[in-house]
């Protein structure tokens, strides 16, 4: 503890050592001194009320020596014969050897006074005022039976020095043994009150503090022992009191922290994309967030406090909480389909539990739509399906033919050149299959690299009408192409902008009946290149039209289904045209024919000479 | 000399069996759709039906469907399929009594199963249901 921080405070002012003594009377130096008035006035009372008794005492004896002494007088007086009468006063006088006796009367039966006798004026004065006179009467009767009168005498009752002397002394010795001892348990109990008095008055004025500082209680060490004591107890108190702040601090600091990261825990769940639900220990919703809400198609008040019975509906659901209550351990997952078709939506529930002990209800169950991820399953199934049947169908004519040459029976150079023949166009085809899968699934992962470089359209879409030339030739198509007398070169992939072309031109040619028309037309508007294939084919319904850019989409009329294809052809073109930043747009009429536009955003480069066809 | 009518859209097998087949000195006769075999079930009768499932018009499944009933099939029927691993295929199929080979296929396994079925007694004809072609299988 710091000592300079320490203020002893048991050296009162004489002021407030006054108001102590006067006021509280708890001050060891007023207790004490209140105890020596007590006993002072005690023993004075004491010896007022024993000189009283004493007094009293003597009264009641002076009073009966006094009747004794007046009968004696009458008795003599009585004896004395009337010749005698002059020497009354000396038969009188012959009692004022009595002690004390202040005055002696014989007053004749008629009151007249026959004789007195009183001491010397000078013993009379002598009298204290404060000592009483006993009187007493008694009658003179002659030995006749004639009454003579009676005497009257006085007495002083007056107390000797010596009974004075002894009750002084005995009081005196009392009342000084007594606050000798008084003053011995004093002094000895001073030691022992020095200190209480200065825990009472550093109490007092801790009370009024308004810091309440421990350190006010110290005191000082020349009060003994008990404040040695004291001071470590303050001491002890000051630093648990520290370590309660320092606890407090911790705690508070804790306890902002915990909230601060409740609080961000709290909202961080709260936005979750997938949905949280927590069960309580009663198997009620205690938790529940937005998307939990937003899946389960349900108000948050509704399932909050509700029984997970209630809350979810769904008995499958209801069964994997009780079997993991039950197991307790890992958790359990359930999925639940709703709805049908384009509605259909498949919720995933897991469920986990929160409590480390079977039995308990306490559990988190996580939603989630896996409906986007089973449609993606769907459509890599559906992918990997589409792949390999079209796989084989190449595959199963290699094989075929293969074997076929194989065959002695077939030896003839007719059969091995068709056999040959149909090996090598299938192998293409297979080739050519591959490479298209590969592209499209390296277009949509979007792992393909464009091979840039300055394209000039007008010539590659020159090069790709004249190779389709011979399959328009076949069917008697007249495939024209006409080119703007400039047409400016345009960043981009030669390659796959060949393979963009020569898709939809090949594909108008597919489906455009013996005869008709597919014509290749280029326009320029506002900084992009359109480029069209329009046919006079079979057309495309409106309800394939949405979907005819999807991957192995083939419309599902006789029409469509008598050309082969492998569905990867205009998927393949849009691919490359969004690649280069550009999109396909389709216009067509069933039975009339389809017009494919292609648009590609077009920098400003130099334009080249052009010569339409 | 059994008459054989092969159903199949790609013209390179067609051609195919059809040779395979007439080397084996049966009858064959072509159809490039489903539409078109049917309609030369109904007009003929043939000893056995060579079809594939996914044709355009009228695909295998709904050829078999056409011509079962109208009993001019007398041997037996052959399915080629490249879609034998599709469940729906194979239990449509397994209610009828054909014979199926896995495409791709030997032609030579195709000839042999023709020619099985060409050459049993028509008194014997075989019941077996659904038997997928283990050999081709593999």
């Amino acid at each position: 503890m710091d000592q300079t921080q320490t203020t002893i405070t048991d050296a009162p002012r004489a002021v407030s050592r006054l108001r102590g003594v006067l006021w509280d009377g708890v001050l060891p130096e007023g207790l004490g001194l209140c105890f020596v008035a007590i006993i002072l006035g005690g023993f004075a009372g004491a010896y007022v009320a024993g000189s009283y008794a004493a007094q009293r005492a003597v009264q009641r004896e002076t009073q009966v020596i006094a009747s004794q002494l007046a009968t004696r007088v009458a008795g003599t007086l009585a004896n004395l014969s009337d010749a005698e009468t002059p020497d009354v006063e000396r038969h009188l006088s012959l009692v004022g050897g009595v002690p004390n006796l202040r005055d002696v009367r014989w007053l004749a039966a008629d009151g007249m006074l026959r004789g007195a006798w009183s001491p010397a004026n000078g013993a009379a004065s002598t009298t204290p005022a404060t000592h009483k006179l006993c009187r007493a009467t008694a009658p003179v009767q002659a030995p006749d039976g004639t009454a003579l009168g009676e005497v009257r005498l006085a007495l002083v009752a007056r107390p000797s020095n010596a009974l004075h002397a002894s009750l002084l002394w005995n009081w005196g010795m009392t009342a000084g043994v007594t606050l000798l001892l008084f003053i011995a348990l004093y002094h000895r109990l001073r030691k022992h009150l020095r200190p209480m008095s200065a825990i009472d008055r550093n109490l007092r004025t801790l009370a009024t503090d308004a810091e309440h500082e421990l350190n006010t209680l110290m005191l000082s060490a020349s009060l003994g022992q008990v404040a040695t004591g004291w001071n470590t107890l303050v001491e002890q108190l000051n630093d648990l009191r520290r370590q309660i702040e320092r606890t407090e601090h911790t705690i508070a600091s804790s306890d902002v922290l915990a909230r601060f990261e409740g609080a961000v825990f709290r909202r961080v769940v709260d936005r979750l994309p997938f949905g949280v639900m927590c069960i309580d220990d009663e198997a009620r919703v205690s938790y529940v967030n937005d998307a939990a809400t937003a899946l389960m198609r349900k108000q948050r008040d509704t399932l909050l406090h509700s029984s997970v019975e209630d809350a979810l509906d769904e008995p499958a659901v209801t069964q994997a909480l009780l079997g993991v209550r039950a197991r307790g351990g890992g958790g359990m997952i359930v999925d639940q389909t709703q709805g049908e078709r384009e509605h259909e939506t498949t919720l995933r529930y897991r469920v986990l539990p929160l409590a480390e002990q079977p039995g308990s209800h306490m559990a988190l169950i996580t939603l989630e739509d896996i409906g986007v991820l089973r449609e993606s399953q769907r459509a890599r199934d559906n992918f990997l399906y589409h792949v390999t049947h079209e796989l084989r169908t190449p595959l199963t004519n290699i094989h075929a033919y293969a074997e076929t040459l194989t065959k002695p029976d077939f030896d003839d150079e007719q059969t091995r050149k068709e056999c040959y023949n149909v090996i090598v166009s299938e192998t293409r085809r297979l080739s050519r299959l591959v490479e298209d899968i590969l592209s499209i699934s390296q277009l949509e992962v979007g792992s393909a690299r464009l091979d840039a470089g300055q394209v000039d359209v007008q010539r590659l879409l020159r090069q790709t009408v004249q190779d389709n030339l011979g399959a328009a030739d076949e069917k008697r198509i007249d495939l024209t192409l006409s080119l703007p007398p400039k047409l400016p070169k345009m960043s981009g992939d030669k390659q796959r902008l060949a393979v963009l072309f020569n898709n939809l031109i090949g594909n108008a040619l597919k489906y455009t009946p013996q005869n008709g028309e597919v014509h290749v037309g280029v326009t320029i508007e506002d900084s992009s290149l359109q480029i069209s294939v329009a046919d006079t084919g079979i057309g495309i319904a409106p309800e394939d039209q949405e979907h005819i850019f999807e991957k192995f989409y083939r419309a599902s009329n006789d029409a469509v289904q008598m050309v082969t294809g492998t569905g990867l052809g205009l998927a393949l073109a849009r691919e490359v045209a969004r690649l280069h930043g550009g999109d396909i747009r389709l216009e067509s009429e069933l039975g009339e024919g389809s017009t494919f536009t292609i648009d590609l955003p077009l920098p400003n480069t130099e334009l080249v000479e052009g010569t339409g066809q | 000399m059994s008459r054989i009518l092969v159903a199949e859209d790609d013209p390179h097998i067609l051609r195919l069996i059809a040779m395979w087949l007439k080397r084996n000195g049966h009858d064959v006769v072509e159809a490039r759709n489903g539409n078109g075999a049917r309609d030369l079930v109904v007009a003929e009768t043939f000893d056995v039906l060579v079809t594939d499932i996914n044709m355009p018009g009228l695909d295998g499944i709904q050829l078999i469907e056409a011509v079962v009933s109208t009993g001019h099939i007398h041997r037996g029927i052959v399915v080629l399929t490249n879609r034998w691993d599709h469940g729906e295929i194979r239990e449509r199929l397994s209610q009828w009594d054909v014979r199926v080979i896995p495409k791709p296929f030997s032609p030579s396994r195709l000839s042999e199963v023709v020619d099985k079925l060409t050459a049993v007694d028509t008194s014997e004809a075989p019941h077996e249901g659904f038997v997928p072609d283990q050999s081709s299988l593999s």
